[in-house]
């Protein structure tokens, strides 16, 4: 035994803070049943052999009503810094009892076990305690791996029961729980499966063993359905997962390429289910209404298929329900009612809001999950440990993995040592280089918009408002299409082109300017073409929507064949050109941000489309299948894994939110505009004959108010739809939530800094311990019996003060001393199997420790100011000195004589805790008689007065050891 | 009142996928020693040399650790119920606190429960080849330790490591296999 607790001295790294907690193998939870067991425990673990006792002396003494007057009295005299957490008010124990049942229990621990903690359990067990379980449960594991033999013979029982202790613990904080609740905290538990499972049944028992009194019809009847769809869902989520479209491909792609590759064909696949939701949306609410009432077009005679339509849109399409044209404004007739005008408004309306909904959720999930604080700082520690791809199986991929991970760190190093080297007139023009490329790359976007305006221009010139066109004309309409995804394809090229002049600090912000500039090329695009139909095209064809329709048809069609010979050419040809012809340009990587904006493209297509064209879902649908396979195909044949891993994480968030903000909230703002100012056409379509789409509502409020029971709805269209009061109301809430929100938040950051400054405190804090304890150690290394080395330091101890040297190094021992037997104590209790809340008193045992620092800090600065009355403090101490002297003395008899009798002790040590009290009050007032008269602006608790705290914090550390052996 | 059936169904259902693939291929890893009945045999482990061979391992740098620190004996035996927790945990369902100890795991090579430096300089040399030279394995290490530690004690604890983690959004996904 005494080898084990000597080996914690020896050993540096055993002090070593709160993470300590991970390597104390007989370390124990407490039964944290109360609900602030947190703070209990802090209490008794730390303080309690200190304070509580104190606390109940003052009491006895001066008949103090509180129990803690004592110890908050003391704060406020030395300690106002420090952060007082620990303290709780625990109403009706007082600490003496409390200290009083634990060690007694500590005392028959080995022969029983005493499951039934008091109180009821916790109705609120939160994320905190299960990070407990999971502390506690993990230390656990690591016990075995490097157990010494040293321990292990008289441990094996302690170990038994005290992993029986705590599992009874863990079942009975996981039984309040709710079910869904109580899966998840099994499922986090790193616990092998059989244990998880052995929990999992005895949770189960001890609630049906609970319940079996009161379980009444209704009860098993809720129970039942509860697991029937606790069931469905489970089933969903496994078939889901079983079944899920290209499970192996991505497998594949994944292991080959890696994740961030793999982003982006899970971005393509969500981008696919979406466009299958919403062509089922529209299918079925718009279209098939009309194909089961009118099921052939009703298209003019001299129209036929020519074949140029599946390019063009346009001909005998335009007839079909394909486009806005093709519905009509009845109300059909069947079973039931249905009014066109009204279904078609409404689908496109809810679409639109599911769009927003699935939208902002996805985006915000994301954000959630991937928004990490600007962690520049800590590259190097990422691309260490968080970076490698466990999902990579392919033997080359791991090849190239390694070395592109190689080279980045490389560069890493050297980048460090660059980037500070970087002198004023070379930041001046790189910075010159930015500025004019962002010049050169917006010139160009506008120049393609500028164009694309005056080519719209020239077209409508040329095109008539007839009915059928001739075959030259149907394919004069392909040329904006095709300038359009040429211009998409070919300045990119350009932009990447600048890239490489550019000299950027890091790779993400590389990209990021990349991206941004392709966004700002494509919305200047878009936005000229819907000037264009909003402004032109409306106010001159009969069926303007229709036009509009095909318009983007032909935009969807071109795009996906630019983006067939953009994998060509741009992945193919390069491919063929790196290995054969140049090999200095080696294999294509796979671009990552340009394949991902060219689907945000595609998708906005489609958005600004759904009005017009309801069916063009379908047609992105197929396309994005085929995509799919064309880039995997491609990627596996041409490309290489990027070299440069951005963190995929981010950058997904990153194209979601773009996806989100410029993309989908132009196009809904386009919709929108057309809905609420353009008027329909007069000629085709289901809203002909209305000013504007909207009035399609009020002219349905006209039809309710003949109906009796519908005045609410009516009520509601006039009160909040119609009227701008309530915009303005919303706006204003809106507006005064964001502002809370964004407050607290900030008010969140300065909270993470401070706490950020509080460890890094705590770090150098205890390095400085630390340093300090091994500097002592050394002397004593020789004492081998422990208990020697306790009266050893009580000799010790006068000589230091009688020697008056620097009396810091005095309050440091003490402080050390506090803290060494705070810990050997906490050794011995656990070598014995007694429960000790060790993770929590080794960190209070710390904050102990770094009190007695501070105070000895204070004290210092005390000392340089003032040294000629060094004297005077010195013979405050000599008070204090002959107490703990005695004292020491009294404890060292009381050591041997204290198992025997338990109760004696506690009035021995009392005494010797009133002596000691009575002491410092005296220091304390001899103090202030020195002090106050001499310096009168000095108003720092004086310095001796500090050391006798610390002395007492030891004192009574001692006391408390001894006690509770 | 059922109660154990319902522990049944329920277990089956949540686990029942992935169970039977997963011992489809703990099956195909060693046929002639792993039993498909399970009543009489409960008892079977297979060596690390089987298992670090199956192709969702067999070029990772970390595999021998990745069995290691799954298998009860420290050694890279697995008993199925070992095997299944190793691909439960790198499956996409388990909990990144969960993800995090065991990565912290693996990556500690000494089992001394924290990432000092030689664990780090272990861990570089599987990921570059050991293609550096020990002076810029040197500085590499010294930055990550720099980086990540926050008590200032050179080495790096479990909670620096899970700090490092929550501002590594990527590791969730990347710390993942796919059986």
């Amino acid at each position: 035994m005494t080898s084990y607790s000597h080996g914690g001295f020896h050993n540096p790294a055993y002090h070593d803070s709160e993470t300590l907690e991970i390597d104390r193998r007989y370390s124990r939870k407490t039964d944290h049943t109360n609900p602030y067991a947190r703070e209990e425990v802090a209490w008794r673990g730390s303080n309690n052999r200190t304070v509580a006792e104190h606390g109940s002396m003052i009491q006895t003494v001066s008949g103090n009503d509180s129990p803690y007057g004592g110890w908050q009295e003391e704060n406020r005299r030395g300690r106002e810094n420090i952060p007082m957490g620990l303290i709780s008010t625990q109403p009706g124990r007082t600490p003496w009892q409390n200290d009083l049942n634990r060690s007694t229990s500590y005392s028959n621990i080995d022969s029983q076990y005493n499951p039934s903690p008091p109180g009821p359990p916790p109705s609120s067990i939160t994320g905190k305690s299960t990070i407990r379980w999971r502390g506690n449960t993990m230390r656990r594991m690591s016990m075995f791996p490097n157990t010494d033999p040293a321990y292990a013979a008289f441990t094996e029982n302690a170990i038994k029961n005290e992993m029986e202790n705590e599992e009874q613990n863990l079942v009975k904080e996981l039984v309040p729980l709710s079910t869904r609740e109580r899966i998840q905290a099994i499922q986090e538990l790193p616990m092998s499966f059989e244990e998880k499972k052995h929990i999992r049944s005895q949770v189960l028992a001890f609630k049906s063993s609970n319940q079996s009194r009161q379980c009444t019809c209704f009860t098993d009847c809720s129970e039942n359905v509860s697991l029937f769809f606790r069931r469905c869902g489970y089933a969903i989520r496994s078939t889901k997962q079983t079944l899920g479209l290209w499970q192996g491909t991505m497998k594949e792609i994944g292991g080959k390429f890696g994740t961030s590759v793999l982003s982006y064909f899970l971005f393509l696949k969500w981008l696919l289910m979406f466009n299958i939701f919403s062509f089922l949306v529209n299918f079925s609410f718009i279209t098939i209404p009309v194909l089961v009432f009118e099921p052939s077009p009703n298209t003019p005679a001299n129209v036929t298929f020519r074949g140029l339509e599946l390019l063009t849109g346009a001909g005998y399409f335009r007839y079909t329900v394909m486009y806005y044209g093709g519905y009509s404004n009845e109300t059909l007739h069947g079973l039931v009612d249905y009014d066109m005008q009204l279904s078609y408004f409404f689908t496109i309306a809810v679409y639109m809001a599911l769009c927003v909904f699935v939208l902002v959720i996805s985006a915000t999930n994301s954000f959630k999950n991937n928004y990490t604080p600007e962690a520049s700082a800590s590259n190097g520690a990422w691309q260490l440990l968080c970076s490698w791809d466990f999902r990579v199986t392919n033997e080359r991929a791991v090849r190239q993995r390694k070395n592109n991970l190689r080279v980045q760190l490389k560069e890493s190093l050297s980048e460090n040592s660059y980037s500070e080297q970087l002198t004023l007139s070379v930041r001046l023009k790189h910075f010159g280089i930015y500025l004019g490329f962002w010049l050169l790359s917006i010139g160009l976007a506008a120049g393609c918009g500028a164009s694309i305006f005056f080519l719209c221009r020239y077209e409508e010139q040329r095109t008539t408002d007839s009915v059928s066109w001739t075959l030259a004309q149907e394919a004069e309409t392909l040329v904006v299409p095709f300038v359009v995804s040429l211009m998409n394809l070919v300045v990119p090229l350009f932009y990447s082109l600048f890239n490489k002049f550019e000299h950027y600090s890091s790779q993400r912000r590389k990209v990021y300017a990349l991206v941004l500039r392709n966004v700002f090329l494509r919305l200047s695009i878009l936005g000229v073409l819907c000037y264009h139909w909003m402004n032109v095209v409306s106010k001159k064809y009969s069926c303007w929507e229709t036009i509009v329709g095909q318009s983007l048809y032909r935009l969807v069609i071109f795009d996906f064949m630019f983006l067939l010979l953009g994998s060509f050419f741009g992945e193919f040809l390069r491919n063929v050109i790196g290995t054969t012809l140049l090999p200095s340009l080696g294999v294509p990587d796979f671009d990552i941000a340009r394949n991902v904006l060219e689907l945000i493209y595609a998708q906005t297509l489609s958005w600004v489309g759904i009005y017009f064209s309801p069916l063009l879902p379908a047609i992105q649908i197929l396309k994005f299948f085929i995509l799919f396979y064309l880039k995997k195909v491609s990627l596996t044949r041409n490309c290489q894994p990027p070299q440069r891993t951005g963190r995929a994480a981010q950058m997904q968030t990153a194209f979601i939110c773009l996806l989100f903000f410029p993309f989908f909230v132009g196009s809904l703002s386009i919709v929108g505009y057309t809905a609420w100012s353009l008027t329909p056409s007069t000629q085709c379509g289901p809203f002909k004959g209305l000013n504007n789409t909207f009035s399609v509502v009020a002219v349905w409020m006209e039809e309710l108010e003949e109906i009796p029971g519908a005045d609410w709805v009516i009520w509601i269209y006039q009160r909040v739809i119609r009227s701008e009061v309530f915009y303005f109301l919303i706006t204003i809430i809106i507006i005064i939530i964001t502002y809370m929100f964004w407050q607290i938040s900030q008010g969140r950051k300065e909270l993470i800094g401070i706490l950020k400054q509080q460890i890094v405190n705590e770090g150098k804090d205890k390095s400085f311990l630390l340093d300090k304890l091994q500097n002592l150690q050394k002397p004593n290394r020789s004492n081998k019996r422990h208990k020697q080395m306790n009266t050893e330091k009580h000799s010790k101890r006068p000589e230091d003060h009688s020697s008056g040297g620097p009396s810091k190094s005095n309050a440091m021992f003490q402080a050390l001393l506090a803290r060494q037997q705070l810990e050997e104590e906490e050794e011995r209790r656990s070598t014995d199997g007694v429960p000790v809340p060790s993770d929590i008193s080794s960190s209070s045992a710390l904050t102990l420790a770094m009190m007695a620092r501070q105070r000895a800090e204070g004290q210092e600065e005390h000392f340089t100011r003032v040294s000629d009355q060094h004297f005077s403090q010195s013979s405050g101490f000599a008070h204090v000195t002959q107490v703990t002297q005695r004292s020491g003395g009294q404890l060292t008899d009381g050591y041997y004589g204290a198992p025997e009798d338990l109760d004696h002790p506690t009035s021995s040590v009392s005494s010797i805790m009133m002596q000691v009290m009575q002491a410092r009050q005296r220091a304390e007032e001899e103090d202030r008689r020195q002090w106050a008269p001499a310096h009168p602006q000095n108003q720092a608790p004086s310095g001796s007065s500090a050391l006798i705290q610390a002395m007492l914090a030891r004192q009574q550390a001692q006391n408390e050891f001894d006690d509770g052996y | 009142m059922g109660n154990k059936q319902t522990i049944f169904t329920d277990e089956i259902i949540i686990l029942l996928s992935f169970f039977f693939s997963l011992h489809a291929r703990y099956h195909e890893l060693a046929p002639h020693l792993v039993p498909m009945d399970y009543t009489n045999e409960p008892d079977c482990k297979l060596p690390l040399a089987l298992i670090v061979n199956m192709p969702e391992l067999k070029e990772n740098p970390f595999r021998n650790r990745i069995v290691e620190s799954f298998s009860e004996d420290g050694m890279g035996n697995l008993s199925f119920n070992e095997f299944v927790d190793m691909f439960s945990v790198l499956s996409e369902m388990a909990p990144r606190e969960l993800k995090a100890i065991y990565a912290f795991k693996i990556y500690d090579y000494n089992v001394d429960n924290y990432l000092c430096k030689e664990d780090l300089k272990k861990t570089l040399n599987k990921l570059t080849k050991e293609e550096l030279t020990p002076e810029e394995v040197d500085l590499v290490c010294d930055k990550t330790i720099e980086e990540a530690d926050l008590d200032g004690d050179n080495k790096l604890s479990y909670s620096d490591f899970e700090n490092m983690i929550t501002r590594a959004p990527d590791f969730l996904s990347t710390f993942h296999i796919r059986i």
